[in-house]
C-alpha cells in the first residue's frame, strides 16, 4: 500500500518495528508482539475517540500519559506500555478500578462471562480488591430496549461503541447517550424499540454485558459451546458468521469479520432468524395428501416409492422450480437425478445469470472505497442486500458522490462502482452493458453489482446447467412440479404454475408452505445444516459448514437413493459432487480451497468476456403512472420477510409499516408529511397507510412492502387522510 | 498602584461604550481599518510582538496559536470566540460583553483579518442572556454601519454546561452535539470546527486586539511583566469588602489587589486562603500573599493564574466543605464520556460527603488523595484534573480541617462554617427520571 | 404544537435559523431552545418530535443532545423559574440563606415546583455573578446581591408578573 519509503520505526516496550507511518499505535504495538489493551477502540467505527482510558502508554518526551488508541506511528518514537512502564501500568490499574467502582460484578450470571473484555482485562491488569464501600449507581435492569435487546444499565463501562455504531455506522440515530457525566447512560427514544436493519450488531461490539440478546439470555456458558465458521443463507452477501451451538441446537449467530465482505457487520435477519429452524410447523418427517384428511406422516420408504412414482409418472414433462437457498451441490444434485435419469430439464430459476458481468467483479469493500456509485433499480438498497447500504454509508461518509441515474456525461471519478438494486430480466446484462459504456472494464477499483434476491441463485443456476446441456422443453400440461425449497413454495409464481400440474412434489422445510397444494412433501434443511456451496452476489463461492444435525436426512441423502432408482450415481457428498461440477462451472477450484475466509476469483480477462450487444429495451423507462395526479407502484420484498423471519416471533417488531414510501415533491404537493394518515386508491381498492417521505424516491413513484399493498394496481391515488392538511393543500 | 493602564475596559467608565458612536468617539473601529490596509501576518507579528498570552485559562500565545492555521486551506478557515464564560469565580468576559461590545467585535473582525476569515462564532454561555443581547444590539449597529465587510458574525448561544468552554468541547457543542471534548490531536488549528481550519480564542483576548494594533506589539509588551504582559481584568470574590472585576497589569501582587483595592476582609475576619485563577486552582495560603500575579509566579507555587479569579476565603470556612462543593461542580460538569472523570469525581464526591459527615476513618482521607492522584493527567481533557488538583491542594495544605473530621467525627465549625449545608445542583438536577442520585 | 400552522411556522422558524450554520445540525440548540419555548418551558415527547423532523435528524438524538444541557428541562416546569446560585463564591456569602429564604416562600424544596405550577425552584452552579453574591436568576434575567430578605419581594414581583 504504501511505499517503502513511508514506513517509519517505532520502539514499543523496547521492539523496534517499522510500520507505515500514520498507523494506529495499536496496530503498531499488534505488530511489535505487545498488546494495548482497549475498551472503546475499534477502528471500524470511525476515528478512535479516546473515551475509556484502557489503552494509556507512556511515550518518550511526553510528560502526561498518552491514550494509546489515538496516537499514530511517527518516526523515532518510543512507547511504553504497561509490560515496561510503571507509570501506564498504574494508568491502566486506575483506569480499571475506575471502571469497577460502579460496576455491578455480577458475572456469574452474565451471559458475557467467559468471553468478557473486561474479565479478561482486569484480570491483567486490572486490581485485585476494591477499595469502593459506597453505594454503586444504580439502574433499573434489565430493560429491553427492542425485543432482541436487553441494556444492563449497571455493567455498562460507557465506551460509547453502540451509540457510535448507531450514529456512525448504521446511521439510524436510534441508540443514544443521555444525562451528563456520572449519570450518563444509554437509550432509545422514550419507550421506543430499537429498530433497524443492524440493531444486533451492537451487541456484539458490548465490550461488557450490557447489551445481550434476548434470544441468548441465561442459554449457554462460553465453555459449553461449539462455534461454527459457516455463511449467511438469508440474503445474497453471505456474510461470514459463526453458528454457536449448545446440545445440537443453533444458540446464536456472530459475526465472523470477512473484512472484503462484511467487515464484521450483520443484519437482524441474519443474526436473528435463526430460530426458525425449531419452527412449530417444521416439517421432521415426509408427509402426502391424504383426500379429504389433508397432509399425513409416512415412512421415508413409502416416500420415496411415492416420489419415484410421481417422476415416473411425468417422465420429462416435470418442471423444477428451485429457491436460490439450495447449495450449488443441492441443485446439481436435483439437476442430476431430473435431467440425466428422467430427461427434465426444465427448470424455474430464481435468478437468471449472465457471465457479461464478470467482467466487472470486485469485493464489496470496494464500494467503500469508490468515488462515484450509481445505483440503479428500483427497490431500496437495504431490502436486498443490507450491508451493502453499510458500504454505501461507508462510501458517502468518505466522501463518495452517490447517484441515481447513468450519467450523460463521461464520468472522471477513478473509482465507479455500479449498484443495480432491482429485478434485471436479463440477470445483470443490462448493467453489464452500462459499465461497458462507461468504459469500466479493465478499471482497477471499479466494477458493478448485480443484486440478486436470493442467497444463492447464482450458484443453483450453476449447479443447475453443470448437470446437463440440453435446453428445456417447457412441458404443457406439466405432468409433475417440483417445488425445491422454501422460497419457491412461498412464490406466488410457483404457485400459479401448481394450478397447471397435474401433481406437485415439495421439498420445505415448514408445513404451512406445503398444505393445500402438495402432493408429497419430503422435508427440507436450513443453511445453517448443511455442507456445502454458496456463491455470493460478487461471485465467490463460499464454504457452507452444517452448525447443526438436521432433525431429518438431508437434501442430499435422500436424493442419492432415489437417483440410484434410476441408475443415476448420485454422491451424497458435497465435496464429491463439487468435484464433479466445478470443472465446468468453477474452473476446477477444489472444494478444500474453498477456505474459511473465501477469496474472490480473479476477474476473467476482459476479452474472454463478450461485451454484451446493446439493448436500449432493457434500460426501460423507469414506470410512471398511467393516469395524470396518480403514481405508480412500487412493491418491495422487505428485509424482514419470508418464510424464515416469519416464524421468529422477536423479529415481527422489524417488519415493515404498513407505510407508503412518497418522493418529497409528491409528499408535497399533497400536502403529505412524514408520518401522516394516507389513503391509497386504486382498481376500486382503498387503503389507509402512513406517509414516509423519502428523499431517495423518485417524483412519480410510490412505495409499498409487498406484504402491504394487497389488491392495489400498479397506478396509484394517494391523498391525506389528515383533515387540516388536505384543506390547505385543496387551497394551494 | 497610581499607574492603571487601562486596555480592555478603556474608556467604559466615563462613557457608554455599548452604543457605537461613542466607541468611535474614542477610537475605536480605528484599529480595525488599520489592520485591513495591513498584511494578515502583519498582524500576527504584532500579535507576537505583544507576547499577549489566552486569557481563557491556558495562557498560550494568542500570535502562535494564530499562526498555526494554515493558509491555503482549501476549506474555509473560522475563529470561535469562547464566551462561555463559567469556571467559578469568573466574570470578566461577562462584564466586556456587557460594556464593551464593540471592543470584542473589532478584535474578533481584527483576528479574522489575521487568519484569512470569512466566519466569526461568538459563543456565549446560555444564562447570559442580558450579555447576548448586548452583544447583538451591537452587532447590528457594527452591521448597519457596514464594518463586517462580507463577515459574517454568528452569535451562538449555549446551554448550561461548563463544559463547553473547553475549546474542543465548544466546537461539538457549535456543531450541535453534546458538548462532549475531542481527543487532540488533530488540533482545532487544523481539524476544529466542521473539520475545517478554527481559530478560537477567549473574548478578553479577542478585547485586547484592538489597542494591540492601536499600540504596536512591541509598546503593548511593556505592560505587566516580561513573560506575562499586559493588562488582566482580575474577578475578585468571596469574603471581600469590594468585590468586582479590577483591570491591572500582570504582576499586580495578591495582596494589592485583595487589600489595597478590594478593602481587605470583611467583618474584622482573618485570611484564611486564597484561590489564584478559578475554582480549579491548587489553594494558596495567607503567607503566600505577596506573590505577583503573574503566570510564572505562580507556576512557582505549583498553582496558576487560570482565568483570574481571586476567591477570597476567610477564618469562618471549612475547607471539606469547599473542597465538597467543588468536586460537586466538577462531578454535575463532567461529561461523562472518559472514564477517570465520570467516575471519580463521583467517587470524590462520596468520600467527601463521609468526611464531612465524620463517618470517615482515616484510610478513606488517604484514599481521596489517591482517588485524586489517579484521576490527573489521565483524563480526556483537563476537567478531570480541575477537581483533583484542587482537592488534593486542600487536604495538602489544610490538613488540619480534614484531620478534625475524622478525629472528632464531625466538623469542627459545629454548623457555623459559612459554606454549612450548602446544596448542590447535583444533589437535585435530574435530566432524566429514572437515573438514581448520589447518596 | 398540534396545529399544523404552529407545526409550519415552528419549522420556518428553526429553518431559519439554521441557515445561518454552514451546517444545520448547529441549529440543534437554538432549535430545542425555540421548542422549550413554545412547549411552556419544558421538553415533552413531542418536541423532540418537532425538532427531529425541523432539522431533519432523530428524536432520539434531539433528546440526547438536550439531556446535556442544564437549560433543558425535560420534565414539566412552572410558569416562572427561579435558581439560586450555590456555587462557592456565592456560598461563602450566604446562598444558602437566601435559597431557604426562597423554600420557605414558595413553600417548595430546591428542585420543585409549587403546587400552582407557578413557579419552580432550583439551585445552579455559577452563574459568573461572583462579586454581587448571591446572584439569582428570575426567568433567565439575573438579580445581583440578592439577600434573605429581599426573597419576599421577589416573590410577590414573580405573583404579580
Ligand atoms: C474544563 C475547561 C473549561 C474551560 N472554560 C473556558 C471558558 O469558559 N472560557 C474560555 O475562554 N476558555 C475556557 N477554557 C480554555 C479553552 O479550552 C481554551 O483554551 C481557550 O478558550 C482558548 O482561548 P485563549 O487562548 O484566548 O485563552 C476551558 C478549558 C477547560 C479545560
Ligand atoms: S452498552 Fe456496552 S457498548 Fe454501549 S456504552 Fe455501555 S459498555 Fe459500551
Ligand atoms: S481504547 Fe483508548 S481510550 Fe479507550
Amino acid at each position: 500500500m504504501s511505499a517503502a519509503g513511508d514506513l517509519v520505526s517505532v520502539t514499543v516496550d523496547g521492539r523496534a518495528v517499522d510500520v507505515p507511518k500514520g498507523t494506529g499505535m495499536v496496530e503498531t504495538a499488534m505488530q511489535a508482539g505487545v498488546e494495548i489493551p482497549v475498551f472503546c477502540y475499534e477502528p471500524r467505527l470511525g476515528p478512535a475517540v479516546g473515551a475509556c482510558r484502557m489503552c494509556l502508554v507512556e511515550v518518550d518526551g511526553m510528560p502526561k500519559l498518552q491514550a494509546g488508541c489515538t496516537l499514530t506511528a511517527q518516526d523515532g518514537m518510543v512507547v511504553r506500555t504497561a509490560q515496561t512502564s510503571e507509570l501506564a501500568a498504574d494508568g491502566q490499574n486506575a483506569t480499571l478500578e475506575f471502571i469497577l467502582v460502579n460496576h455491578p460484578l455480577d458475572c456469574p450470571v452474565c451471559d458475557k462471562g467467559g468471553e468478557c473484555p473486561l474479565q479478561d482485562l482486569t484480570f491483567r491488569y486490572g486490581p485485585g480488591s476494591t477499595r469502593m464501600t459506597f453505594p454503586k449507581r444504580t439502574f433499573d435492569k434489565p430493560i429491553p430496549i427492542s425485543p432482541l435487546i436487553a441494556l444492563d444499565r449497571e455493567r455498562c463501562i460507557l465506551c460509547y461503541r453502540c451509540t457510535r455504531f448507531s450514529e456512525g455506522v448504521a446511521e439510524d440515530g436510534q441508540l443514544v447517550a443521555v444525562n451528563r457525566g456520572a449519570q450518563s447512560m444509554i437509550a432509545t427514544f422514550e419507550d421506543e424499540p430499537y429498530s433497524g436493519r443492524f440493531s444486533g450488531n451492537v451487541i456484539e461490539l458490548c465490550p461488557v454485558g450490557a447489551l445481550t440478546s434476548t434470544q441468548y439470555r441465561f442459554q449457554a456458558r462460553p465453555w459449553e459451546i461449539q462455534n461454527v465458521p459457516t455463511i449467511c443463507g438469508m440474503c445474497p452477501v453471505g456474510c461470514n458468521v459463526t453458528a454457536t451451538t449448545r446440545e445440537g441446537k443453533v444458540k446464536r449467530i456472530l459475526s465472523r469479520n470477512h473484512p472484503e465482505i462484511d467487515a464484521g457487520w450483520l443484519c437482524d435477519k441474519g443474526r436473528f432468524a435463526f430460530s426458525h429452524l425449531g419452527a412449530r410447523d417444521r416439517v421432521t418427517a415426509p408427509l402426502r395428501r391424504v383426500r379429504r384428511r389433508g397432509l399425513e406422516e409416512v415412512s421415508w420408504d413409502v416416500a420415496l416409492d411415492e416420489a419415484e412414482a410421481m417422476l415416473r409418472r411425468a417422465g420429462n414433462r416435470i418442471v423444477t422450480a428451485l429457491s436460490g437457498s439450495e447449495t450449488v451441490e443441492q441443485a446439481y444434485g436435483l439437476a442430476k437425478l431430473l435431467r440425466q435419469g428422467l430427461g427434465a430439464h426444465t427448470a424455474v430459476l430464481p435468478e437468471e445469470t449472465r457471465a457479461a458481468l464478470d467482467a466487472f467483479t470486485l469485493p464489496l469493500s470496494a464500494i467503500g472505497a469508490a468515488e462515484l456509485i450509481i445505483i440503479l433499480g428500483e427497490d431500496p438498497v437495504e431490502e436486498r442486500a443490507p450491508i451493502v447500504d453499510l458500504w454505501i454509508r461507508l462510501a458517502r461518509r468518505n466522501g463518495a458522490q452517490i447517484e441515481h441515474d447513468v450519467p450523460a456525461a463521461p464520468v472522471d471519478a477513478d473509482r465507479v462502482v455500479l449498484i443495480w438494486s432491482g429485478d434485471d430480466p436479463g440477470g445483470g446484462q443490462t448493467l453489464a452493458r452500462v459499465a461497458h459504456e462507461l468504459g469500466l472494464a479493465g478499471r482497477e477499483g471499479s466494477g458493478a453489482f448485480y443484486l440478486p434476491r436470493t442467497a444463492n441463485g447464482r450458484g443453483v443456476a450453476d449447479g443447475w446447467s453443470a448437470a446437463a446441456d440440453e435446453d428445456a422443453s417447457n412441458p404443457e400440461p406439466i405432468g409433475l412440479l417440483v417445488v425445491s425449497g422454501d422460497e419457491a413454495a412461498a412464490d406466488p409464481g410457483v404457485r400459479s404454475l401448481a394450478e397447471r400440474a397435474d401433481a406437485v412434489l415439495a421439498i420445505t422445510m415448514f408445513q404451512g408452505l406445503a398444505v393445500g397444494w402438495a402432493d408429497l412433501v419430503l422435508p427440507g434443511t436450513g443453511y445453517l445444516e448443511r455442507d456445502g456451496t454458496y456463491v455470493n452476489l460478487e461471485g465467490r463461492p463460499q464454504r457452507l459448514r452444517r452448525a447443526v444435525i438436521p432433525p431429518v436426512p438431508d437434501e442430499l441423502a435422500w436424493l442419492a437413493r432415489l437417483a440410484e432408482r434410476f441408475g443415476v450415481e448420485l454422491s451424497p457428498h458435497p465435496s464429491l459432487l463439487w468435484q464433479e461440477l466445478s470443472g465446468t462451472a468453477y474452473d476446477g477450484l477444489e472444494y478444500g480451497q474453498v477456505g474459511e475466509r473465501a477469496a474472490l476469483p480473479p476477474r476473467p480477462a476482459a476479452e474472454a468476456i463478450p461485451v454484451p450487444p446493446p439493448d436500449p429495451a432493457a434500460l426501460e423507462p423507469p414506470p410512471s403512472p398511467a393516469v395524470p395526479d396518480q403514481l405508480a407502484l412500487l412493491r418491495y420484498r422487505p428485509l424482514f420477510s419470508g418464510p424464515a423471519v416469519e416464524r421468529v416471533p422477536e423479529l415481527q417488531f422489524q417488519r415493515p409499516q404498513k407505510e407508503i414510501g412518497l418522493s418529497p415533491g409528491d409528499a408535497a404537493a399533497r400536502g403529505i408529511r412524514t408520518g401522516d394518515p394516507v389513503s391509497v386508491r386504486s382498481n376500486g381498492t382503498a387503503l389507509a397507510l402512513r406517509a414516509s417521505v423519502s428523499r431517495r424516491l423518485r417524483p412519480g413513484v410510490a412505495r409499498i412492502a409487498e406484504e402491504h399493498a394487497a389488491e392495489l394496481g400498479t397506478s396509484v391515488e394517494v391523498t391525506s387522510s389528515n383533515q387540516i392538511a388536505s384543506e390547505a393543500s385543496d387551497l394551494a | 498602584m497610581a499607574d492603571r493602564p487601562l486596555i480592555v475596559l478603556a474608556g467604559a467608565d466615563e462613557r457608554d461604550l455599548t452604543r457605537l458612536e461613542e466607541y468611535r468617539a474614542i477610537g475605536g473601529y480605528e484599529s480595525l481599518a488599520r489592520a485591513r490596509t495591513m498584511e494578515p501576518q502583519g498582524i500576527i507579528d504584532e500579535l507576537l510582538a505583544s507576547n499577549l498570552r489566552g486569557r481563557g485559562g491556558a495562557f498560550f500565545s494568542t500570535g502562535r496559536k494564530a499562526s498555526f492555521i494554515p493558509k491555503d486551506s482549501p476549506k474555509p478557515t473560522y475563529l470561535v470566540v469562547n464566551a462561555d464564560e463559567s469556571e467559578p469565580g469568573t466574570f470578566k468576559d461577562r462584564e466586556i460583553m456587557d460594556r464593551v461590545p464593540h471592543r470584542l467585535i473589532e478584535g474578533c473582525l481584527i483576528t479574522a483579518h489575521a487568519i484569512r476569515s470569512q466566519h466569526v462564532f461568538i459563543y456565549i454561555r446560555g444564562e447570559y442572556l442580558e450579555e447576548f443581547e448586548v452583544v447583538r444590539a451591537a452587532l447590528e449597529e457594527t452591521r448597519a454601519a457596514d464594518l463586517l465587510d462580507g463577515v459574517t458574525v454568528v452569535l451562538h448561544r449555549g446551554a448550561g454546561a461548563y463544559i463547553c468552554g473547553e475549546e474542543t468541547g465548544l466546537l461539538e457543542s457549535l456543531e450541535g452535539k453534546r458538548g462532549q471534548p475531542r481527543s487532540k490531536p488533530p488540533f482545532p488549528a487544523i481539524q476544529g470546527l466542521y473539520a475545517a481550519p478554527t481559530l478560537i480564542n477567549n473574548v478578553e483576548t479577542m478585547a485586547t486586539v484592538p489597542k494591540i494594533i492601536e499600540l504596536g506589539g512591541a509598546e503593548y509588551a511593556k505592560i505587566g511583566t516580561p513573560d506575562s504582559t499586559g493588562t488582566r481584568l482580575f474577578c475578585l470574590s468571596g469574603n471581600v469588602e469590594r468585590a468586582g472585576n479590577y483591570e491591572l497589569p500582570h504582576g499586580t501582587t495578591i495582596r494589592e489587589v485583595i487589600y489595597d483595592l478590594g478593602g481587605g476582609i470583611p467583618d474584622g475576619r482573618e485570611l484564611k486562603a486564597i484561590i489564584p485563577g478559578g475554582s480549579s486552582m491548587p489553594v494558596l495560603t495567607p503567607d503566600q500573599i505577596d506573590t505577583p500575579l503573574d503566570h510564572d509566579a505562580l507556576r512557582a507555587l505549583d498553582t496558576f493564574l487560570g482565568a483570574a479569579a481571586i476567591i477570597v476565603i476567610d477564618d469562618q470556612a471549612c475547607m471539606v466543605q469547599l473542597g465538597l462543593r467543588v468536586a460537586q461542580f466538577y462531578m454535575h460538569e463532567s461529561c461523562g464520556k472518559c472514564t477517570p472523570c465520570r467516575e471519580g469525581t463521583r467517587w470524590m464526591v462520596q468520600l467527601l460527603h463521609k468526611i464531612e459527615d465524620g463517618r470517615a476513618v482515616q484510610g478513606e482521607l488517604d484514599l481521596l488523595l489517591d482517588v485524586c492522584d489517579r484521576i490527573l493527567g489521565k483524563c480526556l481533557c483537563p476537567l478531570g484534573d480541575a477537581a483533583a488538583m484542587p482537592v488534593a491542594s486542600y487536604v495538602d495544605k489544610f490538613r488540619d480541617d480534614f484531620q478534625a473530621h475524622i478525629d472528632h467525627g464531625g466538623c469542627p465549625f459545629g454548623g457555623e462554617s459559612s459554606l454549612e449545608g450548602l446544596l448542590a445542583p447535583v444533589e437535585q438536577h435530574v435530566h432524566h427520571p429514572t437515573v438514581e442520585l448520589p447518596s | 404544537m398540534t396545529n399544523p400552522e404552529n407545526a409550519a411556522h415552528f419549522r420556518d422558524e428553526v429553518r431559519a435559523v439554521a441557515a445561518q450554520y454552514p451546517d444545520r445540525h448547529s441549529a440543534v440548540l437554538p432549535a430545542l431552545r425555540i421548542a422549550q419555548h413554545a412547549h411552556g418551558g419544558w421538553l415533552p415527547r413531542e418536541a423532540f418530535e418537532e425538532v427531529a423532523d425541523a432539522l431533519e435528524l432523530t428524536p432520539a438524538y434531539c433528546r440526547s443532545v438536550a439531556s446535556f444541557y442544564d437549560m433543558f428541562h425535560l420534565a414539566a416546569v412552572g410558569r416562572h423559574m427561579v435558581e439560586v446560585c450555590t456555587n462557592i463564591c456565592c456560598g461563602l456569602r450566604g446562598a444558602q440563606s437566601v435559597l431557604e429564604a426562597f423554600e420557605a416562600e414558595l413553600g417548595v424544596r430546591a428542585g420543585e415546583t409549587t403546587d400552582d405550577g407557578e413557579v419552580t425552584l432550583r439551585t445552579v452552579e455559577c452563574l459568573g455573578g461572583c462579586a454581587w453574591p448571591t446572584v439569582v436568576a428570575l426567568d433567565e434575567r439575573f438579580r445581583l446581591s440578592v439577600q434573605a430578605g429581599d426573597v419576599p419581594g421577589i416573590v410577590a414581583e414573580l405573583g404579580n408578573g
